[in-house]
């Protein structure tokens, strides 16, 4: 009797076919940005990366950015790359250090998104 | 362009649309600007824009056929979660059925586009056919301040003058800081992270799976678990054919428990309820946006100067305070209210900040500013640790407790109480919540 409960039990779990759960590289993939053909972007934002990798206790924007824009290397450091940015915002909060100058992608220089949804 | 407009808007979102569509309809001229390649390119909400306000801008917009909109909520859910289970209040009634709708669910890329066509219509139809207008693909860099007065705006090398500016840029809000109403930085305490995404069924499958009937729709908050611990909640909205799934979280708690995001909302994801939901979905989009929390504290220190409104979320005009993330509806009535000031204004002859200031009075005693007044403390005992944590634990602990049946005596449900509240929490921190919870709804 107890057999047959598990049985069914891992049936029922097999049957499940669960949404796939997707890494960020494949979510930033079903972003549309602007000026993707143009090779030189000009930035939005502008990072000053000496101020995360001398003072800043948290190094948060590597974490708390939901496109990434922010990583951190093998020996800590903080680099910034802009063409992943999808114009949040949330940088601009989280760093209390002064360390990021925020701004809109311009239209026609700039990369930032183009939502489909929205 | 030398020609004066009697007001430049800036952002064509749900805020400056609206105030457009005042505009447009009062026969004034005015110049709304759109950094996005249309209205909506650039705006990400949850979302559901609530109450009828729509009805006053798009009359019978309900009747159109593929309107801008996705479906009308009549079916509202409340879930707590705790890592296996979910409690929920559940409310559905055909009320919710007559027209003019109290809710409905929108992309804002559909959305704002088709809501600048009715405003595009409007303009068509006013005595400035002409020389007013809907301007995309610009960004503003400047508001255009003279004697402490806007006087215009300046993208680029280019000026463009008027009589008055609204401000309708959003949340993240570079030109209300730089005309010094909200200070350079502002902190992350009261502002979250949006994140979301919208995942494709068939939409037979859909309708079948969330009860839905025609064009009704469904949305869903969630506490607890969704958040992984850190301060705010999930939300799952019907649209057409397709789930809105997302959360919002607290940046500077984020930023103290050292959680991503993108990473929270895998981990609502991989809840097995939300499992049930989503499966066989597949993400068409991935988004994100800074949104208020509501709280006042993060709000500018005034809404309006000379010649200047401030609508929307550049004013952080959005609450959560439990029943409902509301923020379209509050930039929709404010866009009304500004524009309706910036006409008396132009009528009196008057853009000084005494007309100004009445734009503010309108709002304070509108829905929207006696919300966020009445509502503070709700607003702080949502985001208060207990509420992401502790109450969903022990509600879903009790749930599962009081609906397990096996064939053992049966406890009384105050003594299944009891046992979950000591496991996870405290009588005591309990009755500061009751006792709060009780002030503040």
């Amino acid at each position: 009797m107890l057999n047959q409960v598990q049985n069914d039990k891992r049936l029922v779990q097999k049957k499940e076919s669960i949404m796939k759960l997707l890494k960020l590289s494949e979510r930033l993939g079903l972003v549309s940005y602007r000026n993707q053909a143009k090779s030189e972007i000009k930035p939005h934002i502008r990072v000053d990366t000496d101020i995360c990798n001398s003072v800043c206790p948290h190094k948060c924007t590597t974490y708390v950015c939901p496109a990434n824009c922010y990583t951190m290397d093998d020996d800590g450091k903080v680099h910034f790359q802009v063409e992943d940015c999808i114009e949040c915002g949330t940088c601009m909060y989280a760093c209390d250090q002064g360390a990021v100058d925020w701004n809109y992608p311009d239209p026609e220089t700039g990369r930032g998104v183009n939502w489909n949804f929205g | 362009m030398d020609e004066k407009f009697d007001c430049i808007i800036v952002g064509a979102g749900i805020a400056g649309l609206a105030a457009a569509m005042i505009l447009a309809r009062n026969n004034m001229k005015f110049l709304l600007i759109e950094k996005g390649e249309f209205s909506g390119a650039k705006n990400v909400s949850g979302g559901v824009l609530w109450g009828s306000d729509l009805a006053k801008l798009v009359p019978e917009y309900w009747k159109e056929e593929d309107g801008g909109w996705e479906r009308f909520i009549n079916h509202r859910r409340l879930t707590f979660m705790d890592d296996q289970s979910t409690f929920s209040i559940d409310f559905k009634s055909s009320h919710f059925n007559e027209t003019p709708y109290s809710g409905v669910v929108v992309l804002r890329s559909k959305f704002d586009r088709w809501l600048a066509n009715k405003v595009q219509e409007a303009i068509d139809n006013s005595d400035f056919a002409i020389e007013s207008f809907i301007a995309t693909n610009i960004k503003v860099d400047e508001v255009l301040m003279e004697n402490d007065k806007a006087v215009g705006i300046r993208t680029g090398e280019e000026e463009f003058h008027a009589d008055s500016v609204i401000i309708a840029e959003g949340v993240n809000n570079l030109l209300t800081r730089q005309v010094g109403l909200q200070d350079d930085y502002v902190p992350a305490d009261h502002l979250l992270t949006g994140i979301k995404e919208v995942i494709r069924f068939d939409q037979k499958v859909l309708e079948d799976r969330f009860q839905l009937n025609g064009l009704s729709g469904m949305s869903n908050e969630f506490l607890g678990y969704a958040t992984d611990g850190v301060e705010g909640g999930g939300f799952l909205y019907t649209n057409r054919d397709t789930v809105s799934l997302g959360l919002v979280a607290g940046i500077k708690d984020m930023r103290e428990k050292q959680k991503s995001p993108h990473d929270i909302l895998n981990h609502f994801k991989s809840h097995p309820v939300v499992q049930d939901m989503i499966r066989g979905g597949e993400a068409v989009e991935y988004s994100a946006h800074v949104v208020s929390s509501g709280d006042k504290r993060v709000m500018p220190k005034e809404l309006y100067k000379d010649g200047l409104l401030l609508c929307g979320e550049s004013a952080n005009l959005l609450m959560n305070a439990g029943k409902a993330i509301q923020g379209m509806d509050y930039a929709m009535r404010s866009g009304i209210l500004g524009a309706e000031t910036i006409v008396k204004a132009k009528d009196r002859g008057d853009y000084s900040a005494r007309t100004m200031r009445e734009y503010k009075q309108a709002l304070a005693d509108s829905y929207v500013m006696k919300d966020i007044n009445n509502f503070q403390d709700a607003v702080h005992m949502l985001h208060s640790p207990q509420m992401f944590k502790e109450v969903p634990n022990l509600i879903c602990d009790f749930g599962r407790k009081f609906f397990t049946i096996d064939n053992e005596p049966t406890k009384k449900s105050r003594e299944l109480l009891s046992e979950s509240i000591k496991e996870h929490s405290s009588y005591w921190d309990l009755m500061k919540l009751g006792f709060k919870g009780a002030k503040s709804l």
